[in-house]
């Protein structure tokens, strides 16, 4: 039975925080209460489907819901929820969801109070031009501090005391008034009924059998089953095979109504005709205009992936191209190490997206990879005026013919209780970054500005701000084009044979305090070989830090009689699987961490 | 080498005795206390070797039907403690084997200290008689000596505390011709002062044949129990794994010892024990043996050849061809299957080629022996093989493959290195 929603009784939503505010716990108790989903299948963080995201409790990729709300006007509203990702890696997920909605639930953890992602997608929000409800969450915890963060939040979006909604996603104390004020603050949506169908590709999934999943909201007219549609942007035409909801598992239905959010089928199979951002209109009847898509995302940081094992470079390549299915922001070409063999140089968001889908590569498809060092893309200026993008330090041109370096900058806001501003000031000043300015979000917080090299984000900056600041600061940052910059070419020789793969580009000044850092580290990482082994970092041919990687004096077990020799034998083949997790260069073997090794320098060895 | 590795007709045997008087706390072998001392406990001791004996009799019986077993090249009776069945018991078991050895048969007994009396002494100098003089011609003792220091035996928890010197002199008075000693290094306590007394000690006796453990503290024996709580205490008492030197006639206190010696500790020990006793003319034939001229321990060479092998009591593992099988440990069970007339329970296992390989390589590693690459082509990794040989841990020599001197210091990693990948899944 198909029930026709009426455009006034639809409300879409997102819920939009900081990281671990609390989305989508306060998802999970509106589910329970509008009895959405039984209490026998309720489980926390019930829309974090994937197991990556269980485990790690945090949201990765947005998730649509329907739920039926009957509210306190005696009528029955249809509204669509979707639970957004909080980290900054994932922002661009955010911004897709929230051009599917008409409000937001702006969520702020009661103990924390207002965060860098809270500024970052309360901007979003107001951008997309969504009323913004304002929730303090986690009222039930003895430190939360409701009158402090609702200064803030009041600070940031104007909105009054009798506004401010507050909660408790865990007791779920509440949450009844949150729905109430979804259902009376945010405007039903404005599409035209009788127009010809248009439906905004928000997001994507693909599924081996099934082909591209669309997750659409549609904005005018509606769509059928076996309806006969086009995608504007790629000019490609299709049948509608199945359509429907997410309840929250896909629910089929008849139509997809003007206002609703839902999915639709399509059996197109190439993701690349199904782009997220396109619009999808009647193919008899086209909509006139198509709706304004997205930003293409660019990845920022660069990594190379290597599978241990040499053969399995075809498996890797099969791997991402599933993978990037469903995640656009991944990109990927291959690339050849001397050390390493064939591997792929790909792109990611930020270091949580490139961990995720080394995870995801090594859990899912049953590869084991190494991860060599992250960096971001150079431009390097040739002297014959061309340009060379340097996505790995390999690729980086001779000195003698480069003119200038540059390297992309980010706009970056840090917000801090005030008592931090001084440390903050010291740690963006090793980090080469420029103070733009600062702003007063009460009393007791202040937002900074900050251009800086995205590199020195990718290296640890984010850990170093959380672990100064006892965890109080938070970052949010944005691409901000490229500058020039006085780099140089870090080399790393393991028994006097340079290691691509551990190469890297860093600032001139730091590069021998740098150079230093990385091969004691490296000496640490690498185990006891069966000869003397030197580490050594080089400028060129200059050699600016040497250290010795010591030779294992006994390793045999004492006794092997002939009680032992299974035992025995059995002993060195386990040791013989545990090497797999090491690379072996020439005579050296390398345990894979070492290629993080730039990772885990030390605080003080980067902030000279 | 003749044929595959373990292929070949049976000639050598081991017959494994579980019982000793007390547990020493180290011990992770297949072995049982039993109270010997007499009265009542004693009869039940009594009953439970004459059931040993006979079990053996039984099970060398069926074996002997099983499988083609020739004269014998060598017998082992180890254990346990042998020696604890005095020369009465071990009259009877020697009785079995007699008519089955060669002429020149090596036979060895292991032997504690607290048993070689007088009377054991001379039995053992004239159990076996020479065939063509028809001289009495002794069986090899290997002597448990472990330490001459009487507090490190007691940190081992051997509390049967009789010299062992004394002991290997009495052996040696009574005539036995070819006795070795059982020592171990690396005990919590044992610093550089204490091993060159232990050295010093061995070199004054002469032994023909030395075997020279490092400590493996194995998890669940008393010994990792008692360290792991006394590295607790001196946690809490600040002072963190630190060895302590102690005279050698002190008693340790339990509560006061000392984490392991330290890995690098160790390392140079062994080095220590390998150098000096070479000086002196023994040959370092294996990782933990030493032996003078003629004397090396051919049954356990025989392994070390990956020679087919029957072994014999609760316990005792088995390896002809491709298969391997270790009989129940418990000595009551297994006596009794065999008294109704059955088999004892056997774990099997089967060797496929690559693992006969790997062991035949593994083995012959530890003893510096040369391999024809040929045979172990399928397992070792030639390319690997050329970079340890540029670094002198291998020597490759046309057409065959010998771990040096200095790789068998670490022979294990020098072998995870070589072998290829196995496909061990299932
Ligand atoms: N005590 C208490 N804990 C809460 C409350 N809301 C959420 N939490 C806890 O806070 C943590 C983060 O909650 P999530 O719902 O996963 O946060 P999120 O905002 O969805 O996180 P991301 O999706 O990773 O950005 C979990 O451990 C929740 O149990 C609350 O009201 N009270
Ligand atoms: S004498 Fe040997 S077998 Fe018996 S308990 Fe001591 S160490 Fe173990
Ligand atoms: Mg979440």
């Amino acid at each position: 039975m198909a029930v026709v929603t009426s455009l006034a009784h639809i409300r879409n939503f997102s819920i939009i925080a900081h990281i671990d505010h609390g989305k989508s716990t306060l998802a999970d108790r509106i589910l329970e209460s509008t009895g959405t989903v039984a209490t026998r299948d309720m489980k926390e963080q019930l829309l974090d489907k994937m197991d990556l995201e269980r485990e790690r409790g945090i949201t990765i990729k947005s998730q649509a819901v329907r739920i039926a709300y009957k509210a306190h006007d005696g009528q029955t509203y249809q509204l669509n929820l979707i639970d957004t990702p909080g980290h900054v890696d994932f922002t661009y997920e955010v911004s897709r969801s929230l051009a599917a909605c008409e409000g937001a639930v702006l969520l702020v953890d009661s103990t924390q109070g207002v965060e860098a992602q809270t500024v970052a997608n309360a901007y979003l929000a107001i951008d997309n031009d969504l009323e913004i409800i304002p929730v303090l969450n986690k009222i039930d915890l003895p430190a939360s501090n409701v009158p402090e963060a609702e200064l803030e939040l009041h600070e940031l979006t104007g909105a009054t005391h009798e506004e401010i909604l507050i909660v408790s996603a865990k007791t779920g104390e509440g949450v009844d008034a949150i729905l109430d004020a979804i259902v009376t603050r945010t405007p039903p949506p404005e599409g035209d009924t009788a127009a010809p169908a248009r439906a905004l590709i928000f997001d994507s999934e693909y599924d081996q059998y099934r082909g591209v999943i669309a997750y659409v909201r549609v904005i005018d007219g509606g769509f059928a089953k076996r309806q006969l549609v086009s995608l504007m942007r790629t000019d490609q035409d299709a049948e509608i095979e199945e359509l429907g909801y997410f309840g929250p598992e896909m629910k089929p239905t008849d139509r997809l109504e003007t206002g609703e959010v839902g999915y639709i089928i399509t059996g197109v199979k190439d993701v690349a005709q199904v782009r997220v951002g396109d619009t999808i209109t009647d193919k008899k009847r086209p909509a006139g205009e198509a709706l304004p898509g997205y930003k293409v995302v660019q990845p920022m940081v660069f990594t190379g992936l290597f599978p241990t094992e040499g053969d399995k470079f075809e498996e890797l390549r099969d791997a991402l191209e599933k993978l990037k299915l469903n995640d656009a922001a991944l990109s990927y070409e291959p690339e050849s190490s001397v050390a390493l063999g064939f591997g792929f140089r790909c792109g990611f968001l930020g270091l949580l997206h490139m961990d995720i889908v080394r995870e995801r590569l090594e859990r899912e498809y049953g590869l084991e990879l190494i991860t060599t060092m992250p960096n971001v893309e150079y431009h390097a200026y040739l002297t014959s005026g061309k340009m060379t993008v340097v996505r790995n330090p390999a690729q980086m041109p001779e000195v003698t013919v480069i003119d200038r370096i540059e390297e992309p900058y980010v706009a970056a806001s840090v917000l801090v209780p005030t008592e931090f501003v001084g440390t903050i000031m010291e740690l963006c000043q090793g980090r080469r970054a420029d103070f733009v300015d600062m702003k007063y979000l009460s009393p007791e917080r202040v937002e900074m500005h900050y251009k800086l090299p995205l590199g020195e984000i990718v290296l640890d900056f984010f850990d170093q701000l959380k672990t100064r600041t006892r965890g109080y600061a938070s970052l949010d940052y944005e691409y901000s084009g490229y500058r020039q910059s006085d780099l140089v070419k870090l080399d790393i020789l393991l028994a006097g044979e340079p290691v691509d793969a551990l190469s890297l580009i860093t600032p001139r000044e730091r590069a021998h305090l740098r150079g230093k850092a990385l091969v004691t580290k490296l000496r640490q990482k690498i185990p006891r070989q069966l000869f003397e082994v030197p580490v050594q970092a080089a400028i060129g041919n200059k050699v600016v830090a040497r250290e010795t990687v010591k030779a294992v004096r006994k390793d045999v077990t004492a006794k092997c009689y002939g009680g032992d020799i299974s035992r025995k034998r059995k002993l060195l083949e386990k040791q013989k699987e545990g090497k797999k997790r090491m690379k072996q260069l020439g005579v050296v073997e390398v345990p894979q961490e070492a290629f993080l090794a730039v990772l885990e320098l030390e605080p003080g060895d980067k902030d000279r | 080498m003749t044929g595959r590795p373990f292929d070949g007709p049976v000639r050598h045997l081991y017959v494994h005795v579980p019982f000793c008087r007390m547990r020493c706390d180290y011990c992770d072998f297949v072995s049982r206390a039993l109270d010997v001392s007499g009265g009542r406990a004693g009869a039940e001791a009594a009953r439970l070797l004459d059931a040993y004996v006979d079990g053996v009799a039984a099970e060398w019986e069926r074996e002997r039907a099983a499988h083609d077993v020739r004269r014998l090249r060598t017998l082992y009776l180890g254990g346990g403690t042998p020696s604890l069945l005095r020369p009465e018991r071990l009259e009877r078991l020697l009785e079995l084997f007699r008519p089955y050895l060669t002429p020149h048969a090596e036979v060895t007994v292991e032997t504690n200290p607290e048993d070689a009396d007088d009377e054991y002494a001379s039995w053992a100098a004239g159990a076996l008689v020479s065939p063509a003089t028809g001289a009495p011609r002794g069986v090899r003792v290997s002597l448990g000596a472990q330490s001459f220091s009487p507090a490190l035996r007691s940190v081992l928890g051997r509390t049967a505390q009789a010299d062992p010197a004394e002991a290997f002199r009495r052996l040696r008075a009574a005539g036995v011709g070819n006795a070795g000693l059982d020592l171990i290094h690396g005990i919590p306590g044992q610093d550089a002062d204490l091993l060159a007394a232990d050295i010093a000690a061995v070199l004054k006796l002469r032994p023909d044949h030395v075997s020279w453990y490092e400590l493996d503290v194995v998890e669940g024996t008393a010994l990792a129990t008692r360290l792991a709580a006394s590295r607790g205490a001196a946690r809490l008492a600040g002072g963190v794994g630190r060895v302590t030197a102690l005279d050698s006639t002190a008693a340790l206190d339990p509560a006061a010892m000392p984490a392991d010696p330290a890995d690098d500790v160790r390392a140079t020990g062994y080095r220590r024990i390998v150098g000096e006793l070479s000086h002196a003319g023994y040959d370092w034939y294996e990782v933990s043996n030493f032996a003078l001229p003629g004397r090396r321990a051919r049954h356990n060479v025989a392994y070390w050849r990956a020679r087919p092998y029957l072994g014999l009591g609760p316990g005792a593992v088995s390896t002809v061809g491709a298969r391997r099988w270790t009989n129940a440990a418990d000595p009551v069970v297994w006596a009794a299957a065999l008294s109704a007339g059955e088999a004892p329970p056997r774990t099997p296992e089967t060797l496929d080629p690559e693992t006969r390989a790997r062991e035949r390589f593994l083995l012959a590693a530890r003893c510096g022996e040369r391999v024809p690459l040929a045979e172990v082509a399928a397992v070792v990794d030639q390319d690997v093989a050329g970079s340890l040989a540029a670094a002198g841990l291998v020597s490759l020599h046309s057409g065959t493959i010998r771990v040096t001197r200095k790789g068998r210091h670490v022979a294990d990693e020098v072998c995870v290195r070589l072998f290829r990948s196995p496909h061990l899944r299932g």
